[in-house]
């Protein structure tokens, strides 16, 4: 979900060419991979959450994605007491370290960490992690065109490859036929591929550089009955960005 | 024939008044014997239907599981003190005994045995003996009736000690095993070093629900009291074996008291040797438990200490029910006093109508028990409902019997006509509002279906009152007047009372009908809007007496302990259902924490996945040396560790920080200080300049710390690893008795909410998960939105089929369909204003204000009723004196039927407060709409009418 929310905030103008032809369901979602592995990004955003008292907490960070979204960089800017606290994730997510500037030392978090929620958001780093994982962890299944968020759109079914650790046993997304944007995910249950655990809508969609971004995403979590929404506030495409950035060593500075 | 009975009992009344007080008093004692043994519920199970799954599975539960209903004992103070505290109370509880009934016990027991006496002298009597002496040994084992048969205030240390590994889950041991490893304090803070780093590799997960997130804090909770122990041994300050052990103990198995995470308050949970049904215990085991602690509070002055929980709020509603019936009854009927005094210029006639109100509410509250047997929270109101609606038969009579009395008429020509007269009218307004209550007889719920029964019979005995007192007392009062004035030689007759200014008022609005059918109609408007606004109350406090410990106790559990009272039940039959349930229940988000038995009984498959770590574990920790003293260079390296210590508090606390992690966050606070605060005690950082004072004497200290530490800790660990199978049947009573019932064949799961059940929202979504798992799920949450729903039908239906009733009874009384749905108008309009009004003032939909709905049809009626009757016996263009003379009635009956509903505003039941607020509004409403908007309506009739003629 990494390569929906920062780089994958970035959707591609089509050619107009492509349209009016009759595209497979494998087809579409690898448009729609393609498109949003941008090979580098910068973002700064803005995630509020639900603490387990039932306050709200805002946390700003800025993230950088390179290599189509495989890796990661988010450091925390506020509130001040987490300033400098820092996650790096590499693989697609199955790699993450975290920072801590408080005691100076980098911890890296086990694999299955990836299924895991994300900083007490609805996102899982699953969720915010780039890469293939549309092609290489299922398989796409084209259903009938609806119209979703006033958009018409394909509507596709991603079902999980057996030899996939994925934590979604299938997924509902529903692309835009004008710009490939994947405008609303349905993901469903590990175990249960009857049961609706979450909902990502996008939103908020301008365009940056001449590239059409979701400015806002908003992950709604059926089961607990919460949601988490993410604003982007500023987005870079195309990118320096050095590889020794995306490293253990680098994530102190 | 109805006129021949009202004739012939006018003449007894004038007749035979001394025979008639006779049947009266008669009449009056039977139903008073009948009235003491009415009882009391205020459970709001009691108001669903009884064949209800969930009730029905609810009062299963209850009968058969003790702990389902309990006594909590709530304990706030310094965290030593309130221990202290609970170890004295749950000895003295345990003891606690009722006596109450010993005396009337030992009455029986007496009797008996004088029978078996006798039956000794007769022959083959012996088996009437036998059970006989079988009776009085029952009735003995009720004497000093041991009130409680458990006090839970502590974890099952006793079973965790030789079983806790087997029972911790495979991953767990799989990250937690470091720390089992080695006794010595140079071995166990590493341990819990690495086994903190291992951990928290996973940390997301284990932080990420609440049950992991409590896991996170009882285990920081512990390593924060070992420092503060280790400070102590650090300035050579001597800490009590009792203390060391305790911290052993507390790394190893938790904290054992039922404490909040402020460690301000405990909990103590007596479980009674009845059950929510036996109502005498429940009053005799409240007040016992409140006695004793009183008792022992007097030794404890820093403490604060009362109970909650269910029985303590049962009682304690009742008590409170009673009070406040009885302060609401008399303020109803000073009001209403005052009120006939001020309106018939006497006072004799009112005390009369009061009395006869008096006597017809004990015909009505006797009647009730051969009914129903028992009131429930919304009959319990009935005495107030019925004095408010009785006192209208008494107007109409006294109004009568005066009027006929001031023409100059005998006491027997008065009583007569007066019967006859508004006799007729009392009956059909009588019988017509108990049809209407009657009609709720068809309810689902017992809260409705029993209000109907109780309120049409009750309405009807005070009717049989009113044709039976009333005429009595007034009969012997004009003899004695009477006598008096036949000795004085004058001649004075009952002063006439009239009400223009209505009759005007009201023949205004008629000669101006299209103004006042604007009007009604756009304030009608409003408040129909209104009325569309109003919204249901879920917040079942609110229903709530204010002020009750036991009520107010909830909010103290709900905040310090985080954790709701008000949770939902499941059976099952087997442990295993009872563990797959939870583990399904666990992953809703709207569920907090389960509890249930699978924790204390792995299946053997679990069990035999733990045995290979805990057989390492044991192996690692037998073979482990315990130093008896703190080596010169382990001090360096014990400094260095609870550094690396601090380093991963710290690290847990900003993982806390942005995982929302509230409760971990602010342990984490407690042990390295707040970061955003930077002069906040850190108390590893003052462990650590302990430690950098004189060498020798902190590693004294320490030794003299690791010489009781480290021996307790090994052999702890030895004996809690114990890879003996756990079976069913070996658990402790204890656990047992929590989680199953006597047969041992059901199992008992709570599920705990995640949020507050008293947010709407909140508890319809709780409620769909917990009934999505299992549709055996009961409990006060699925209770609740059941009641609600079951209410609102009935409401429905029960609005629908009064409406039908009045208007066919108005129907045969009108002879005209058309002069019923007339007569209609006032009440229809009245209903909403009702619900408007009670949107503006801020009264929500609650069970009880629902309960207002279908009885205003049958209350709200009377007004038009009686205009229309006027009217037609008038004709038309006279409605100054259709409303000068039955509007005055008709102010009257709707003022003192106000005035009762209004009293219960007064009450401390907010519940009451509400149906009777909600009332209050309706009869106000029905009387306004009545003499507004009828006027209107009857005016352009007329008008038409006159046109035609023309």
């Amino acid at each position: 979900m990494k390569k929906i929310m920062i780089s994958g905030l970035i959707v591609l103008l089509i050619a107009p060419g492509l349209f009016g032809q009759e595209l497979t369901g494998e087809e579409i979602i690898q448009k729609v991979n393609d498109q949003f592995n941008v090979d580098t990004s910068y973002a700064k955003s803005k995630m509020t959450i639900t603490t387990s008292s039932g306050q709200k907490r805002t946390f700003i960070s800025e993230s950088w994605s390179k290599d189509k979204g495989e890796k990661n960089l988010v450091r925390y800017l506020e509130p001040a007491r987490v300033k400098g606290q820092a996650v790096l994730m590499l693989n697609n997510a199955d790699d993450i370290w975290m920072y801590f500037p408080r005691t100076q030392r980098v911890r890296k978090l086990a694999s299955h960490a990836k299924k895991q929620k994300m900083q007490g958001s609805d996102f899982s780093y699953e969720d915010m992690g780039g890469g293939d994982a549309f092609i290489e962890e299922f398989t796409t299944k084209r259903l009938e065109d609806e119209k979703m968020e006033r958009h018409d759109c394909y509507k596709l079914e991603l079902t999980r490859k057996p030899d996939s650790d994925s934590s979604y046993s299938r997924l509902i997304i529903w692309v835009v036929k004008e710009n490939f944007v994947p405008i609303v995910i349905d993901y469903y249950d590990e175990d249960d591929p009857d049961y609706h655990l979450k909902r990502l809508v996008q939103s908020n969609l301008r365009v940056i550089d001449g590239i059409p971004t979701a400015m806002k995403a908003v992950m709604h979590n059926k089961n607990d009955n919460t949601q988490t929404e993410m604003e982007i506030l500023e987005v870079k495409f195309n990118v320096t960005l050095d590889d020794t950035m995306f490293t253990e060593r680098e994530l102190k500075k | 024939m109805r006129e021949k009975i009202l004739k012939t009992l006018a003449h007894w009344h004038t007749a035979h008044p001394w025979r008639m007080t006779l049947v009266v008093i008669l009449l009056t004692i039977l139903f008073a014997a009948f009235a003491r043994r009415l009882a009391v519920t205020t459970r709001t199970s009691d108001l669903l239907p009884e064949k209800d799954p969930k009730v029905a599975q609810f009062n299963r539960i209850i009968e058969e599981f003790s702990t389902a209903t309990s006594i909590v004992v709530v304990i706030q103070g310094e965290e030593r003190r309130i221990k202290e505290f609970a170890d004295q109370l749950a000895p003295r509880i345990l003891e606690a005994r009722d006596t109450g009934k010993n005396d009337s016990l030992q009455e029986k027991i007496d009797k008996l045995q004088r029978k078996i006496d006798k039956l000794g002298k007769k022959e083959r009597s012996e088996a009437k003996i036998a059970k006989l002496e079988s009776t009085i040994r029952e009735l003995r084992s009720q004497m000093n009736y041991k009130l409680f048969q458990r006090v839970d205030y502590k974890a099952p240390i006793e079973f965790l000690k030789e079983h806790m590994l087997m029972l911790v889950k495979e991953e767990d041991l799989t990250n937690l095993k470091d720390i089992f490893m080695g006794p010595n304090l140079v071995d166990l803070i590493p341990n819990i070093n690495n086994s903190m780093e291992k951990e928290y590799v996973g940390q997301e997960e284990s932080i990420s629900t609440r049950e992991k997130e409590d896991g996170a804090w009882g285990f920081l909770d512990g390593i924060q009291n070992l420092i503060l122990l280790l400070q102590k041994a650090s300035e050579g300050e001597e800490v009590p074996d009792e203390d060391v052990r305790a911290a052993a103990d507390k790394i190893l198995f938790g904290e054992p008291y039922l404490l909040s995470y402020d460690k301000t308050a405990l909990l103590l949970n007596v479980i009674p040797a009845f059950t929510l049904m036996d109502r005498d215990y429940i009053m005799s085991g409240t007040r016992t438990a409140q006695s004793i602690l009183d008792d022992l509070l007097k030794d404890f002055p820093d403490i604060e200490a009362g109970l909650s929980g269910s029985i303590p709020k049962e009682h304690d509603e009742q008590v409170y029910a009673q009070q406040s019936l009885g302060y609401t009854t008399v303020i109803a009927m000073l009001a209403i006093l005052i009120l006939l005094m001020v309106s018939f210029r006497m006072w004799v006639a009112p005390v009369f109508a009061i009395a006869n109100l008096l006597v017809g509410v004990i015909w009505a509250l006797g009647s009730a028990f051969i009914v129903v047997g028992q009131l429930n929270l919304v009959t319990s109101t009935m005495a107030v409902i019925i004095l408010g609606l009785g006192i209208d038969f008494s107007i109409h009579l006294i109004s009568g019997f005066t009027e006929h009395r001031a023409a100059g008429e005998s006491i027997a020509q008065a009583m007569e006509a007066a019967f006859m007269k508004s006799g007729k009218g009392i009956v059909t307004g009588a019988v017509t509002t108990s049809c209407a209550f009657y009609a709720l007889a068809i309810s689902q719920s017992r809260g409705m279906k029993e209000m109907g029964l109780v309120m049409g019979t009750g309405l009807l005995a005070i009717l049989l009152a009113t044709f039976l007192v009333l005429p009595v007392l007034l009969v012997l009062r004009a003899r004695l007047r009477d006598k008096r004035l036949q000795k004085k030689g004058v001649t004075k007759l009952e002063r006439d009372i009239s009400f223009r200014v209505l009759g005007r008022a009201c023949d205004w609005l008629g000669r101006h009908y299209v103004f006042t059918i604007i009007t009604s109609l756009v304030i009608s408007v409003f408040l129909i809007w209104a009325a569309f606004q109003i919204r249901w109350d879920y917040d079942f406090r609110n229903m709530e007496p204010k002020g009750l410990v036991s009520v107010e106790l909830i909010d103290t559990v709900v905040e310090k302990f985080d954790l709701s009272m008000d949770y939902a039940l499941v059976t099952t039959d087997n442990v295993q259902d009872s563990y797959e349930l939870a583990k399904e229940y666990r992953e809703l988000g709207s569920v907090a924490i389960t509890d249930d038995i699978s924790v204390f009984v792995p299946s053997p498959e679990q069990q035999q996945e733990r045995i290979p770590h805990i057989d390492e574990i044991r192996g690692k920790i037998q073979s482990a040396t315990v130093n008896h003293a703190f080596l010169p260079d382990e001090l360096e390296t014990f400094k260095n560790e609870i550094e690396r210590l601090e380093m991963n508090i710290m690290e847990m606390q900003d993982m806390a920080f942005i995982g929302g992690q509230d409760k971990v966050d602010n342990k984490c606070k407690e042990i390295v200080g707040d970061p955003e605060n930077p002069d906040s005690p850190n108390i590893i950082r003052k462990l650590l300049q302990l430690l950098d004072g004189d060498a020798s004497e902190v590693r004294q200290g320490l030794s003299t710390f690791q010489k009781s530490f480290a021996p307790h800790f090994k052999q702890s660990i030895i004996r809690m690893s114990s890879i003996e199978p756990i079976h069913l049947e070996e658990l402790p009573t204890s656990i047992l008795d929590r989680y199953s019932n006597k047969a041992r064949n059901q199992f008992l799961l709570s599920v705990y909410p995640a949020g507050s059940i008293y947010d709407g929202e909140f508890l319809k979504r709780f409620v769909n998960d917990v009934e999505s798992v299992s549709e055996r799920a009961t409990g006060v949450p699925p209770l609740s939105i059941a009641l609600l729903r079951i209410f609102g039908r009935d409401g429905r239906n029960a609005i629908i089929l009064t409406l039908i009733v009045v208007f066919l009874l108005l129907w045969a009384d009108f002879s005209s369909p058309k002069r019923s749905l007339i007569a209609m108008i006032p009440l229809a309009f009245g209903v909403f204003w009702m619900v408007g009004l009670m949107y503006l003032v801020g009264i929500k939909l609650s069970l009880m204000s629902v309960m207002g709905l279908p009885l205003i049809i049958g209350i709200g009626i009377d007004d038009g009723v009686h205009i229309m009757h006027r009217w037609r016996h008038e004709g038309n263009g006279r409605l100054r004196i259709v409303f000068a003379s039955t509007g005055k009635a008709i102010l009257l009956t709707s003022l003192t039927t106000m005035l009762a509903f209004g009293s219960l505003i007064f009450s401390a039941f907010p519940a009451w407060g509400q149906f009777g607020g909600a009332l209050f509004l309706g009869v106000g409403g029905c009387f306004i709409t009545t003499v507004v908007i009828l006027p209107g309506i009857l005016g352009w009739i007329g008008r038409r009418s006159n046109r035609k003629k023309d």
